[in-house]
């Protein structure tokens, strides 16, 4: 398994689309902060955040996406998670996440 | 295939992704046995969070955790110790991701996670170290 990790931005009709390659621990979760504050504006009212290349999310990762969730809340946005391992969505299932956040099957699913 | 179980012990130092090591033999032996993705997937996060919770509590001057895995094709049995100074699992608090929300600290939630995806869990603590214990069917 690689410890790289990476994440690219695009933006799609307004709407933030985050795609991360790699485990999502500590030093991730910081760069996906840095990536959504370089890239979130407050007119958008939705990120997606395809986790489709991330196969392992540590807890401290997921605390990072809690942060995202929250600020996103604050401004009623929402965060919609795509391409979700299974065990992953399990974790999300288990801390309650989809409570605050959405998940889809894809990218382009989301976007809809 | 062979039928008795199949032993894996490190001993990790506190070092970025040092887990992965741990998880990387975690694999190797569920792909020898066969289990499911969804099993292996599950105990990926037991071995994980166990780790990151033993380095984040070890201490002195050598901080290390002592990772034994031991697998059969229906049983996991993980043991992690660390040599740190020990806590209360019970004065832990359970996590909820409302107040976690509002929450400056939005971490914690290692020992959740433990629980929910195990089917047995022990925590021994002690001043000089703690030591997890999980068990998982993998049938």
């Amino acid at each position: 398994m690689s410890t790289e990790f990476n994440i690219v931005s695009e933006i799609y009709n307004n709407t933030l689309v985050m795609r991360t390659d790699g485990y999502i621990n500590n030093v991730a979760g910081e760069k996906i902060i840095a990536e959504f504050s370089k890239n979130f504006s407050g007119s958008m009212n939705k990120v997606v955040m395809d986790l489709g290349k991330s196969k392992v999310v540590n807890s401290i990762g997921i605390s990072y996406l809690i942060d995202i969730i929250e600020k996103l809340n604050e401004s009623n946005g929402k965060l919609v998670f795509t391409s979700l391992d299974p065990t992953i969505e399990k974790t999300f299932n288990i801390m309650g996440i989809f409570q605050f956040a959405q998940k889809a099957d894809s990218v382009e699913a989301a976007l809809k | 295939m062979i039928d008795t179980d199949l032993k894996l012990e490190i001993v990790l130092p506190k070092v970025p992704d040092i887990e992965l090591v741990a998880i990387q033999g975690l694999e190797k032996m569920g792909s020898y046995f066969g289990i499911s993705e969804d099993k292996i997937g599950e105990a990926r996060v037991l071995v994980t969070e166990a780790i990151i919770n033993g380095l984040e509590h070890s201490g002195g001057d050598n901080p290390y955790v002592k990772v034994e895995v031991t697998m059969t094709k229906d049983k996991l049995i993980i043991l992690v110790t660390d040599n740190g100074k020990g806590f209360d699992p019970e004065s832990v608090p359970i996590p909820e991701i409302e107040k976690k929300l509002s929450s400056a600290n939005k971490r914690g939630w290692g020992l959740k996670l433990m629980k929910s995806m195990s089917d047995d869990l022990l925590i021994e603590s002690k001043p000089t170290g703690t030591k997890i214990s999980i068990i998982k069917n993998l049938s």
